[in-house]
């Protein structure tokens, strides 16, 4: 029942939250996380669970009930955790109690609104991560766009209308897709499955007979084909891979500090996430067969994004960019098919939601002073914020890969993962985009050495002063999170690989 | 002496210990953290002289500490699975790395006081920070028992060269030179990083020693002549060789990624002094030297690493003629250095290369400090047309820098000779059978010429003539802490040859090559990496010129010739009490020596004049092509914006209310439908 807990106690507190008074909301709020945050690393810390949750794994805190009959389908609220959905929950939680602590500067207006909200995204993305029953885990899903449209549409920049709505539109018709393609995948395993329970249909296709139903007129194995690369895409809206990325950027511009650090941190980390439970558990097959254009892909997502990063004035759309790369590492993790590639996507999950977190906070807290973003418009501000700057230099770094930090470990086991890989190429494509730890190094240097360092200077008519304390701390326990991470990848990375290899055993059987 | 090993990683927690202090406690602290410094490089200095002493009693170590993490391998041969792990190799070549290493930034400590603090400088506790990781970063290098580790620690030392580089962060040069040793760095250390996973993904393990170090694996593999990633085995170890090389190359300030180091010199000279000397640009041929084994499966590799470093010495030493900036000429001096280094271990002359690597870390900390006593004499001017006279008025700082000049300019008997001296020796007697060697010597022996040229001319610019500057003539005094650093050091630059008196053993027959047997392992060494391990390996044919007598003789007397050569000719040019610039002599070949034959220019280009206008091209793309079409779908089909445009009119408060309160009673409707109640 600790899973219903989680969920409950951050749906419980968003609702107290929304009618509670706007001066305490922020901190109300912030103590109301604490719980799942305690709870879900409780969770972490007795963890017990084996193998993968999709492919006949021991499930951690599993409960299951039938809920409702659909026709020939069952379906149920069945929940449980295994060493993949773990962590990713652990970040939910964590970032979660961050974010709300660096939103106490710059929020201030209906705040209870506001916070009510950040917790109840808190409790659908917990939901998105713990949920094995298809449907179940399509409502959370879902119903994480709603409050995420509502904070960069209602607390955002300028253009917030144009940015949510192009945000809420592309990842619901990329939802759509999606979901057409699921449920042709359940009828056409035809009476293979009898519900929509993810390991069910998980089982339907590794160990089972996999599609074989003419759907449509359309042969079993081209279905297969189709759907796979339909629920590709419907992701990789999500994750987002180039071409799909555009929304990423307008969106984090516009959002507030706390919604991109759960945009950046946790949320792009739902496409990630389900191709990895979807596409690259299920269709081992079709994995073999697309591998060299979605490595392509990928490395294209690498380069392209650290491309556009570079020609990027705002600090902001930097990171944002940066994003679209780092995911690129990802998907190449994840196409790899090794236990490094696939453990390594997962880690880097983790991994670029702490930084990017942390990137982001940053470039709030200058931004809460200067009301800026545009490097252009500021130089040497590391003369009158020298800890939130050196934070900022500290991510920045995190975020270039430096070893001892989480970017490193994630990235490493990547590269390494994906150089051995068994698809054609494979050397020259990792070798390609790891082009990409010049470029960031690139883009972010540049970037630092015309904002922070140089003689003081700010095109605004701001006074700057040093940033609060609850501004930084949220800050520091990010980067101490990427230095243990770095030093101690095995926290998190052994149960990762316990729950990657049956995936993998899956696809050589 | 085993327990001596077992307080190993104490020599690089110690200046670990004094970044935390000082970036922590050091505003409240006496001298913002220095104290702390030179207590932990003082403490890792002592216990570095334990391990070489324990090395000395024969004695080594390599022992895996820690494991990062472990997995699948899924390599080309070897094991099916792979650990990454933190460990410590303790050999005679470690073992001396990490007392040059830790002595070097002892003393860079101490002369900081009289540097940093005593002119008032401000971020001191940042500056003693910078150090300490500095040298935790180096000294873990430096006795990293697997290739992942020293790549992890290589890239920290280039956060820390970042940082202190950057040093002085007001102005618009100091970061602009911080970014670029940065960034030429990571451009090198992208192949490294590339060529560590490519070994990893081959041999499956990732160690320099042992039976299960991936240098042995390569070897087996080449024996069996098997197939390595679709080429044969030899080729596939050439090809991930000159990978890691890209790091070396860049690190080292090897042709073409030596831009930054000149640049570099906008940091503080005492830093300065730690990257020249003993830290980053160590780091580069150290790690040549760590992985000698592995090179030299590869002539291939080797003869590239030699032709580089041949190219490189002469290359530096033609810029470093008409350099103005005291700093700057050193800058060039130790690129040419390096250059050296590469040439005698491109050649296989192990011996001499990690020789020079000792003497050169020694006379370089000693030039570079001995410039920074002479910018604290001269009011923080560097200029040296500016200075002139200082001979007298400041003897120590002379005395030891003309040690250090006779050292850095390769004249007898001063210790840069001997080392310098073997590396051409070695080269000459491969390039009698291969002509390429044959090609870098010859540009090795010419650099000799212009390095002494160079030298002297900084020496009798700085030092002889009058002032000719109001400072010049009324030098700012310098303290203890300056002084005893500069004393040490430059009784180094004297002494230090008489580790491998190679010339004199083979002409005497006499046997006092110590650092030769010392790097064999004759007092204590791991069996592998050893001169004579590597010397077996090596498919070098060597020649000699009548009988090895002569060649020693003939090689010797042609670079002291032309050492003497070089430092006469500046005595002729720049000795006069008013010396004047001859560089128009030199017409249009000055010009481009003086904008260092516009690499800089190009490597500007490449970023700024190449790479940003396409990432502007892919902006523009972006924004007009993909995301004109994202736009277009959304506009055609009016459907999204007039159904959202709904959402956005009603009042927020109400529809959130009422969002959140719908979805929990579909979830209890959901759920008393689903009977769970």
């Amino acid at each position: 029942m600790m899973i219903e807990a989680l969920i409950a106690v951050a749906l419980i507190g968003a609702l107290v939250t929304f009618v509670a008074p706007n001066r305490v909301a922020g901190k109300l709020a912030f103590a109301i996380s604490l719980v799942p945050a305690a709870i879900s690393l409780w969770l972490f810390a007795t963890f017990d669970g084996s193998g993968n949750a999709l492919l006949e794994g021991t499930l951690a805190f599993e409960s299951q009930y039938e809920w409702i009959q659909l026709g020939e389908y069952s379906i149920s609220w069945f929940v449980g955790l295994d060493g993949i959905s773990l962590p990713l929950v652990v970040l939910t939680t964590v970032l979660t109690s961050l974010a709300i602590m660096s939103s106490w500067t710059p929020i201030d207006e209906r705040e209870s609104q506001f916070y009510g909200l950040v917790l109840f995204i808190e409790a659908n993305l917990i939901g998105v991560f713990v949920a094995l029953d298809f449907f179940l885990w399509f409502i959370f899903w879902e119903a994480v766009l709603i409050p995420m449209y509502l904070l960069i549409g209602v607390w955002g920049g300028p253009r917030r209308k144009y940015a949510a709505i192009k945000f809420f539109v592309y990842t619901n018709v990329a939802s759509l897709l999606m979901f057409g393609a699921f449920i042709a995948l359940v009828f056409g395993l035809g009476d293979a499955v009898t519900s929509f329970a993810l390991p069910e249909v998980a089982d339907a296709m590794v160990n089972g007979e996999g599609i074989q139903q003419t759907l449509f007129g359309l042969e079993p194995t081209t279905l297969a084909s189709l759907v796979f690369v339909a629920m590709f895409i419907g992701f990789a809206v999500k994750v987002p891979v180039v071409p799909f990325h555009t929304w990423l950027p307008d969106a984090h511009v516009e959002a507030p500090t706390p919604a991109s650090v759960l945009l950046a941190g946790v949320l792009l980390k739902m496409g990630t996430y389900a191709l990895l439970r979807f596409n690259f558990t299920m269709f081992p097959e079709q994995v073999e067969t697309y591998a060299i254009p979605i490595a392509a892909i990928a490395v294209i997502s690498v380069i392209y994004g650290a491309m556009l990063a570079l020609a990027q004035t705002d600090l902001k759309r930097i990171v944002a960019y940066s994003s679209v790369s780092s995911m690129g590492y990802v998907i190449l993790g994840l196409i790899a098919y090794t236990q490094f590639g696939v453990g390594g996507a997962t880690f880097q999950m983790v991994s670029h939601g702490l930084i990017s977190g942390l990137m982001f906070m940053a470039v709030g807290v200058i931004y809460n002073a200067t009301h800026t973003r545009l490097v252009t418009d500021m130089s040497g501000m590391a003369d009158r914020m020298p800890v939130a700057v050196g934070i900022l230099i500290a991510g920045a770094f995190g975020y270039m890969g430096l070893p001892l930090m989480s970017g490193f470990a994630a990235e490493y086991f990547i590269f390494f993962g994906a150089f051995g890989a068994d698809f054609d190429y494979a050397p020259i494509f990792t070798g390609l985009a790891m082009f990409g730890i010049v470029l960031v190094a690139g883009y972010l240097l540049f970037a630092l050495q015309r904002a922070v360092f140089g003689p003081y200077s700010l095109e605004t008519d701001y006074e700057v002063s040093r940033a609060p304390l609850h501004d930084l701390a949220p800050m520091f326990v990010l980067l101490g999170l990427i230095i243990a991470l770095g030093v101690a990848p095995d926290l998190i990375f052994d149960m990762i690989t316990d729950a990657v290899d049956p995936i993998l055993e899956g696809g050589d059987s | 002496m085993e327990g001596a090993f077992s307080y190993a990683p104490a020599i690089a927690a110690f200046p670990l210990v004094a970044f935390v202090v000082a970036l922590v406690f050091g505003k409240w602290m006496p001298k913002k953290g220095a104290i702390a410094g030179i207590a932990a490089t003082g403490a890792s200095l002592v216990f570095s002289l334990w391990m070489l002493a324990a090395v000395a009693s024969g004695e080594t170590y390599h022992e895996t500490l820690y494991e990062w993490t472990a997995g699948e391998a899924a390599s080309e041969i070897g094991a099916d699975t792979i650990g990454f792990s933190f460990g410590i190799l303790i050999d005679p070549l470690a073992a001396l790395m990490l007392v040059i290493v830790s002595l070097v930034a002892f003393l860079v400590h101490v002369f900081s006081l009289g540097y940093m603090n005593a002119e008032g400088e401000t971020g001191l506790p940042r500056y003693y920070a910078g150090l300490g990781l500095f040298t935790f970063s180096m000294l873990s290098f430096v006795y990293a028992d697997n290739l992942l580790m020293a790549f992890m620690f290589f890239e920290l030392v280039g956060l820390c060269s970042f940082l202190l580089i950057g040093f002085w962060f007001r102005t618009r040069s100091a970061p602009s030179a911080a970014k670029k040793a940065f960034l030429v760095t990571r451009f090198g250390d992208y192949f490294f990083l590339l060529g560590v996973v490519a070994i990893a993904a081959t041999f499956g393990t990732l160690q320099f020693a042992g039976d299960e170090s991936f240098v042995a694996a390569a070897e087996a593999a080449i024996d069996d002549g098997g197939q390595l990633f679709g080429f044969d085995a030899e080729t596939w170890v050439t090809i991930t060789g000159l990978l890691v090389l890209g790091g070396v190359i860049g690190k080292s300030a090897q042709f073409p990624l030596h831009t930054w180091l000149p640049d570099a010199m906008e940091g503080p000279t005492t830093v300065s002094a730690l990257i020249h000397a003993a830290t980053m640009v160590a780091a580069g041929v150290y790690l040549v030297a760590r992985m000698f084994g592995y090179y030299a499966l590869s002539p291939t590799t080797l003869a590239i690493i030699a032709f580089i470093g041949g190219f490189t010495a002469l290359f530096a030493a033609t810029m470093g003629v008409v350099k103005d900036d005291v700093k700057q000429v050193l800058a060039y001096s130790t690129i040419s250095q390096y250059g050296y280094m590469m040439l005698g271990l491109g050649v296989g002359g192990y011996v001499a290369g990690v020789f020079h690597l000792m003497n050169h870390a020694f006379f370089k900390a000693l030039l570079f400090l001995g410039a920074g006593a002479v910018i604290v004499l001269m009011h923080h001017e560097q200029n040296m047309w500016k200075m002139g006279g200082l001979k007298d008025k400041a003897p120590v700082t002379y005395y030891t820098f003309l040690a250090g000049a006779l050292a850095l300019a390769g004249i007898i008997p001063f210790s840069g000779f001997w080392s310098k001296d073997e590396i051409l020796y070695d080269a000459l007697i491969v390039g009698l059978e291969e002509p390429l060697i044959m090609a870098a010597y010859a540009m090795g022996l010419l650099a000799v010429f212009f390095t002494g040229f160079y030298t002297f001319r900084m020496v009798f610019l700085t030092f002889h003539g009058e002032p000719r500057s109001e400072a010049a003539e009324d030098p700012h005094p310098v303290g203890w802490s300056i002084k005893l650093p500069l004393i040490v050091l430059g009784i180094l630059a004297v002494v230090a040859g008489i580790a491998n008196l190679a010339p004199v053993a083979k002409l005497a027959n006499v046997d006092i090559t110590f650092l030769e047997h010392w790097l064999d392992g004759e007092y204590g060494g791991i069996d592998e990496v050893t001169y004579s391990a590597y010397s077996e390996l090596l498919a070098y044919e060597t020649g000699v010129i009548s009988s090895e007598q002569v060649t020693v003789l003939i090689a010797a007397g042609l670079s002291l010739l032309l050492a003497f050569s070089g430092a006469g000719l500046a005595w002729k040019l720049y000795s006069d009490p008013e010396p004047t610039a001859h560089k128009e002599r030199l017409g249009s070949a000055g010009t481009v020596v003086e904008d260092n034959y516009y690499q800089d220019e190009y490597q500007v280009w490449l970023a700024e004049g190449v790479t940003l206008p396409l990432a502007r091209v892919a902006d523009r793309f972006d924004q007009t092509v993909i995301d004109g079409t994202v736009n277009g779908v959304s506009t055609a089909s009016l459907f999204g914006s007039s159904w959202v445009k709904r959402i956005q009119t009603g009042i927020v408060t109400n529809y959130a209310a009422l969002l959140i309160a719908g979805f929990i009673a579909l979830l209890l409707g959901l759920g008393v439908y689903g009977g769970w109640f």
